[in-house]
């Protein structure tokens, strides 16, 4: 079968990231005789991003100056950018070291000889480059790569993680405290939150289809906040969670408030709504699928 | 002197080999890890109980690995066993990881080489036979999905598994989607067989072409298997001498007494020797260490390597064979465990958070993998990932340096050599984002 120029072409830009959303994309196989990977190091051995690129989906987060060359020299080629995943849409879990101490340490392994130049942080790729949709997740699921691929009007979702995760919420189950991350047993069935669990899914986007809360494991708000806030500081999304948690438990509210605050949770809450102080524009809700 | 410099692909991460040559010979060969992100630095301070949904991200390709060795770090500080059925799972999770990650190895990064594509996406392009080709990549798609398939069953997430706690698991597996993923799992293995037939096949026509296995010297091997047939959540680690005695055994938390740890100036990963010898981590390691896989066809397979190589076994090229008789063995493996009641109730036992140090070893797809935590206050004080690929590194420089004295002589450089430099890396199927963090 020679090669087919008809099909659309794409690209994948892997950063400095887990290569996760790439084993989701490789987990999709339905895109392989629709559409035709012209650059993706992990799996294709070719150097640069071709010319004639259409689509250029983009992983990870922008941590050394070699991840800024090639992200800027890559965009300017394709007709559009795609951000995949929490590393490129907010410099994700390597943002959990943008701080005094941690930067400390990190800047003492700067100065190798002749290796990519560590920055003092991770960046979301939009500080470098405009892009045209974001796709969150981490990593997103194979079938959020076809609806990226495919274009944001081929995929229907639920707004919320708990529409598509259907436990059944109890009105009399009120629990008085937190449970912790992962402690204890998961009833099979009934709302987490009416459980104990710190799950954020009552205003995380949909499109996940529930993955995480279906075995048991409460919804750590990967995908970000839902279009209701995706717009809107982080503070109004932190209401919201604690408003469900005051409607459905007698937890006392500053033990929520502190647990949306630690690390498994403030890695992915911030995703959409950390770049008050970056002098760039919102994202708008139109171009997050 | 002249410095020839060779980008990576189709291996996970970003990382280069600078090759320093001087009058047709080899003077070095420095495989170097380009990026960095610093967990070991930004893990302190976070809550001991939220490791286990953070450290996944460490790398999406080994993901599960880290996800149960950080349950089992903190185990080990808590004092908690899990019961049987978290074993069970935890297993299933793991053996779903060897699956993606031997079939990724074999089929996405390392057949190329062998029929001449540039990838499995574009075997359609390369010189033989075009249909064939493509249906080796479909089929190489399928037999690699069961893998995906059986870490979603086992471990919730799909990337980043969420389903193995700290004193066992979230829930068991319902009979009806057991007996699914049990149906999906026999069907698909006879393919896989058969696509390691093919593999192996390519890999002799290979070998007829290039004119070697990689010939290297003999080396240590270090592995957590079992001794009599492969385990992953394991307890020892096992060191065997280049002759094939066994040199030494002991737990993850005595690893500092045998393994010493190096950083160097041109990467951004370490390397670990075994007491200042070469050693070599993953799949070679474990087969020269495992006298049986346990399973029938996966036996079939080892008896073929032994015939061929003998035991030990030392050629570079044979790490790739060896992933083969595992993939089998994981399908062999799978079908075992996923015919048990897996639905059962006793999914974990209760603990109290407590202070401490603790150790969580896995044998993961490239080798064992220690996480060592340090908790304060309910905060991870101090942490340490010891990394598989790490303990493989200066095997990989060393096997580079004998690959380019192969093909730099003083009338000049064969241009097989680039060829050869991804061939010796890809065999030690190195995961830089593991190995740097």
């Amino acid at each position: 079968m020679p090669e087919d120029r008809s099909l659309p072409r794409f690209a994948v830009l892997q950063l400095s990231g887990c290569a996760g959303c790439e084993v989701s994309l490789i987990n999709a196989s339905e895109w392989v005789d629709k559409y035709r990977l012209v650059y993706m190091p992990l799996v294709v051995s070719t150097a640069t991003v071709p010319e004639d690129t259409e689509i250029l989906l983009v992983s990870g987060g922008v941590r050394n100056d070699e991840d800024v060359y090639n992200l800027r020299k890559a965009a300017e080629i394709v007709d559009r950018v795609v951000a995949v995943g929490t590393c490129a849409i907010s410099g994700g879990v390597a943002n959990l070291g943008d701080r005094d101490e941690v930067r400390q340490m990190f800047m003492a392994q700067s100065s190798r000889h002749h290796l990519p130049h560590l920055l003092p942080k991770s960046h979301p790729i939009d500080t470098f480059v405009d892009v045209d949709l974001y796709l969150p997740g981490c990593p997103p699921t194979p079938e959020l790569f076809m609806g990226a691929l495919m274009g944001p009007e081929n995929f229907e979702a639920s707004s919320i993680v708990c529409q598509e995760c259907g436990r059944q919420k109890l009105k009399d189950m009120r629990p008085k405290h937190l449970l912790g991350f992962q402690q204890g047993e998961v009833l099979p069935e009934i709302c987490l939150i009416n459980q104990g669990y710190l799950c954020v899914g009552s205003s995380t986007r949909g499109g996940c289809r529930a993955i995480c809360t279906r075995p048991g494991h409460p919804c750590v708000g990967c995908r970000g906040p839902s279009d209701a806030y995706i717009e809107k500081e982080s503070q109004v999304w932190f209401d919201r969670v604690q408003q469900v948690f005051e409607r459905m438990t007698d937890i006392p509210p500053d033990e929520i408030h502190q647990a949306l605050h630690s690390p498994q949770l403030s890695l992915f809450l911030f995703q959409f709504t950390d770049y008050t102080n970056s002098g760039r524009p919102a994202r708008s809700k139109e171009k997050v699928l | 002197m002249t410095t020839l410099r060779f980008p990576l692909s189709r291996i996970e991460g970003h990382a280069r080999v600078e090759m320093e040559v001087q009058d047709g010979a080899v003077i070095a060969a420095q495989f170097q890890a380009l990026e960095m992100r610093g967990f070991r630095y930004f893990m302190q301070g976070t809550p001991a109980e939220q490791m286990p949904v953070i450290v996944p991200r460490i790398c999406g390709v080994c993901s599960t690995a880290h996800h149960v060795a950080s349950v089992k770090a903190l185990e080990d500080i808590y004092d908690v066993e899990p019961p049987q059925l978290a074993k069970e799972i935890r297993e299933l999770l793991l053996l779903g990881q060897l699956i993606q990650n031997q079939a990724t190895s074999l089929f996405i990064f390392t057949m190329p080489d062998r029929v001449g594509a540039k990838s499995l996406f574009h075997m359609d392009e390369s010189e033989a036979d075009a249909e064939q080709q493509l249906s080796l990549a479909q089929r190489s798609l399928k037999v690699r999905q069961v893998g995906t398939n059986l870490i979603t069953l086992a471990g919730g997430q799909f990337i980043h598994p969420i389903k193995a706690v700290i004193g066992g698991v979230t829930s068991g597996i319902e009979p009806e989607a057991a007996e699914l993923m049990l149906k999906d799992v026999n069907d698909l293995l006879p393919m896989a067989c058969a696509l390691f037939d093919e593999y192996w096949e390519m890999s002799m026509a290979m070998r007829e072409r290039i004119g070697t296995w990689g010939d290297d010297q003999p080396a240590y091997y270090i592995a957590s298997t079992g001794r009599n047939r492969p385990a992953l959540d394991s307890d020892t680690i096992r060191i065997l001498g280049p002759n094939g005695v066994e040199r030494a055994s002991f737990p993850p938390r005595l690893f500092r007494e045998y393994l010493n740890y190096e950083e160097t100036e041109y990467s951004y990963a370490g390397q670990t020797s075994y007491q200042g010898e070469v050693m070599r981590a993953n799949s070679l390691a474990r087969i020269n260490l495992t006298v049986s896989m346990g399973t029938p066809l996966a036996d079939d397979y080892l008896d073929k390597l032994t015939r061929t190589f003998g035991k030990p076994a030392h050629p570079i090229l044979l790490f790739d064979l060896c992933r083969g008789i595992e993939l089998v063995y994981a399908f062999e493996r799978a079908i075992e465990i996923l015919s048990k009641d897996l639905k059962y109730e006793d999914t974990h036992r209760p603990y109290s958070p407590k202070d401490g140090e603790g150790f969580g070893l896995v044998e993961a797809p490239r080798g064992p993998l220690i996480h060592h935590y340090t908790v304060k206050d309910g905060l991870i004080e101090d942490v340490e990932f010891i990394i598989p690929t790490v303990h493989n590194m200066l095997a990989i420089e060393r096997a580079l340096k004998v690959a380019g004295e192969r093909y730099v002589s003083p009338e000049g450089i064969n241009l097989e050599l680039e060829k050869a430099v991804g061939r010796v890396v890809r065999a030690f199927d190195p995961c830089i984002a593991c190995a740097t963090q």
